[in-house]
């Protein structure tokens, strides 16, 4: 392998369990069978399938999936925890895994004894524990806690226990899982601030995190993970955009089955609900800035003397974004007798940001506030975009730096960017 | 795309550059013997003392035992004699039932860290030294009570006790492996070495066994050992032979067994934790 490659990875299949052979299997199988049984042993799924991976030293590479995608088995392959089941992994210097640190202390030794203890399982010589000892113990920040039983500690500083000791060790190659969640902000920053030195000192990080924003700033290339095959693999941005369409379609298929559920009330029957574009065209996305609407056809089964239609935008954290009330917005005295309708709800300044996004439609009697059918997740779109800017409302932001000092009061620097949106 | 044949056997490969892999090993085993006995103790009123205490209150048992049941002793005062061979037996009882769960027990840090899965229940084993040295101590004070003469024979102990300890080992990471699949391996530890107490000169002394079956009594490496540390405390004088390369033999051979057995194993620890 190329001296600059730290990780490679070639037709990497792993199965988990003791593997049974063929003849034991089958033989069971038989027997259980005859015996009038279920067959028990069946064979188990692959976790990881077929992946082939190469790492530059040096380089940041994040892991996104779903949960059971084999993101955390991946690590534990790489980490030399659980072997291959086929393929080859070559994996260049010291390997340390940060996966999960708080776990493998020991509840009645206190925080120095347990930092000598994780020293030496991570790799470390007793000489080099102790050298480091004093360094690790002012990074934890624990004061006087440092010598007390790690029973009696609570769970952010057990965590920023392992931490301590994950972040003092030099490596090669530093595998994470999910350990930024660790601490309070300052922690966070730090052990933030950490990884970077490291990565600026060449070492080679993979980095499995929940947290796309994180992600999106330490990582430079980025993988999909589903079903233990690599989906998607290219720039984080790139990787990150595949998983949230990802997470957002499987979101869809659940979201159109509970439309289907819900199409008959007594009231108000729902036959569907569709995307659409500034020119009607059938949309599945919407792109950052551009116009877009809702159309839901429905049934009305009884006469409204006053109809009012209301039409809730929540984003994937389930926060509200956008809420409208037809009367508000000049539907008045329209409609009203039993039939079929169909409604258009048009967004022409959308300023949502990139995203997933679910509708959330009512119907009511206006004079009476009654609420005759409401249906949580009546569509459900993707907002997309280029930039990294999040959030939950888009638009431009006008940047606008100037020396306080006034000696050079001809210096201003403007920056401006105007999200097209394309 | 298709499997690489030369793949299909799963490989993994990770020079760390300047790997003193040995180094390492004896770094985590200290560590983890450390770990074990400063908190094995800890949270106990009595402490370290339980490590007397223990091959003591077993002294004491045995020797009311004694008063009901008249067991020979080949004229040496009970109290000695049991508690020569206690010491080898105690630390062989205790080293197995350590080794059993020694890799469940660490499974937070086997899921985690890619180690060599020996240390787990060799940490186990040396941790369980500790307190044999401490019995040691109460052997020592009662030699000095009942002033038995010392010979350079004594030397012998090394051996012997690298020889317990091995024995101890290859049994215990026979049930450390199968006994992580399977707990029933270590349920059934207790009785196991219950029985084999029954199959070797621990409060009976080896002459009470019937020579047309003493091959088949030797073939237990803990007959060598256990009948070893007496003559050699007691008596001042060698081991005996044919005991002492039995339990060799037979301890070559159990390792050679249950060592690949748990190296087969233990590449599957972390999936089954």
């Amino acid at each position: 392998m190329s001296s600059d490659v730290s990780i490679r990875i070639e037709g990497l299949w792993k199965k988990y369990g003791l593997p049974i052979p063929e003849f034991w299997t089958k033989g069971v199988g038989a027997v259980r069978k005859g015996l009038g049984r279920s067959q028990g042993l069946q064979g188990k799924e692959w976790a990881l399938q077929d992946i082939n991976l190469e790492v530059k030293s040096g380089e940041t590479v994040g892991i996104v999936g779903r949960n059971g995608a084999g993101k955390s088995t991946l690590l534990k392959v790489l980490a030399g925890v659980t072997g291959p089941t086929r393929g080859l992994v070559e994996i260049k210097g010291r390997i340390f895994p940060m996966i999960e640190l708080n776990a493998g202390l020991h509840k009645e030794l206190t925080g120095r004894e347990n930092v000598r203890l994780l020293g030496a399982v991570m790799g470390l010589s007793r000489r080099e524990i102790e050298d480091k000892l004093a360094h690790i113990e002012d990074f934890c920040e624990l004061g006087s806690w440092f010598d007390q039983p790690v029973r009696m500690y609570s769970s952010g500083m057990l965590g920023r226990l392992g931490f301590g000791v994950a972040v003092n060790i030099e490596s090669d190659v530093i595998l994470i899982d999910e350990t930024f969640a660790v601490g309070d902000l300052k922690f966070q920053n730090k052990s933030l601030e950490r990884i970077k030195s490291m990565r600026e000192s060449g070492a080679t990080i993979l980095l499995v995190s929940h947290s796309l924003e994180t992600l999106q700033f330490v990582a430079s290339r980025g993988i999909l993970l589903e079903q233990g095959r690599v989906l998607s693999s290219g720039t984080s941005l790139e990787a990150i955009n595949a998983y949230e369409k990802l997470v957002f379609r499987s979101e869809q298929v659940r979201l159109a089955q509970r439309v289907k559920n819900r199409i008959t009330s007594e009231e108000v029957n729902i036959y569907g609900a569709r995307l659409f574009g500034e020119s009607d065209e059938t949309l599945t996305e919407v792109h950052m800035g551009k116009p877009f609407g809702i159309e839901v056809d429905f049934q009305l089964n009884r006469p409204l003397k006053r109809p009012m239609f209301s039409m809730g935008l929540l984003n994937a954290a389930g926060i509200l974004c956008k809420w409208n009330i037809s009367e508000e917005d000049g539907l008045i005295g329209v409609g009203g007798d039993p039939d079929r309708y169909r409604i258009k709800i048009y967004y022409p300044k959308n300023n949502l940001m990139s995203g997933a996004y679910e509708g959330h439609f009512a119907v009511r009697e206006g004079a009476t506030f009654e609420t005759l059918e409401r249906i949580a997740g009546i569509v459900s779109f993707a907002v997309i975009g280029e930039n990294r800017s999040r959030g939950i409302v888009a638009g431009p932001c006008e940047w606008r730096l100037t020396r306080s000092s006034a000696s050079e009061p001809g210096v201003e620097i403007i920056a401006q960017r105007i999200q097209t949106g394309q | 795309m298709a499997v690489p044949s030369t793949y299909s056997k799963g490989v993994y490969i990770n020079n760390e550059a300047g790997g003193h892999k040995v180094a390492k090993f004896f770094s985590v085993l200290y560590a983890l013997v450390m770990r074990d006995i400063t908190s094995r103790y800890r949270r106990s009123s009595l402490g370290l003392w339980w490590a007397f205490l223990q091959p003591l209150i077993l002294m004491v048992l045995f020797n009311m035992l004694r008063g009901f049941v008249s067991i020979p002793s080949d004229g040496i005062p009970y109290l000695l004699f049991s508690f020569s061979a206690l010491m080898p037996w105690t630390f062989f009882t205790n080293a197995v039932s350590a080794c059993g769960p020694s890799i469940i027990n660490n499974a937070e840090v086997i899921k985690k860290i890619a180690l060599p899965r020996e240390v787990f229940p060799l940490a186990a084993v040396a941790a369980t030294l500790f307190d044999f040295f401490m019995s040691a101590g109460i052997m020592a004070l009662l030699m000095f009570y009942y002033k038995i003469h010392v010979t350079l024979a004594l030397l012998w102990l090394v051996p012997l006790i690298v020889l317990m300890t091995a024995i101890a080992f290859s049994v215990g990471i026979l049930i450390a492996g199968l006994g992580t699949f399977r707990k029933d391996f270590i349920f059934a530890t207790p009785f196991l070495t219950q029985a084999w107490l029954f199959a070797t000169p621990v409060i009976y002394p080896l002459s009470s066994v019937p020579e047309s079956s003493r091959f088949w009594y030797t073939l237990n490496p803990m007959v060598g050992v256990v009948e070893g540390f007496r003559t050699v405390l007691l008596k001042g004088e060698p081991p005996p032979a044919d005991a002492a390369l039995w339990s060799v033999i037979m301890t070559v051979g159990l390792l050679a067994l249950s060592w690949p057995v748990f190296r087969r194993l233990s590449g599957y620890f972390a999936d089954v934790l």
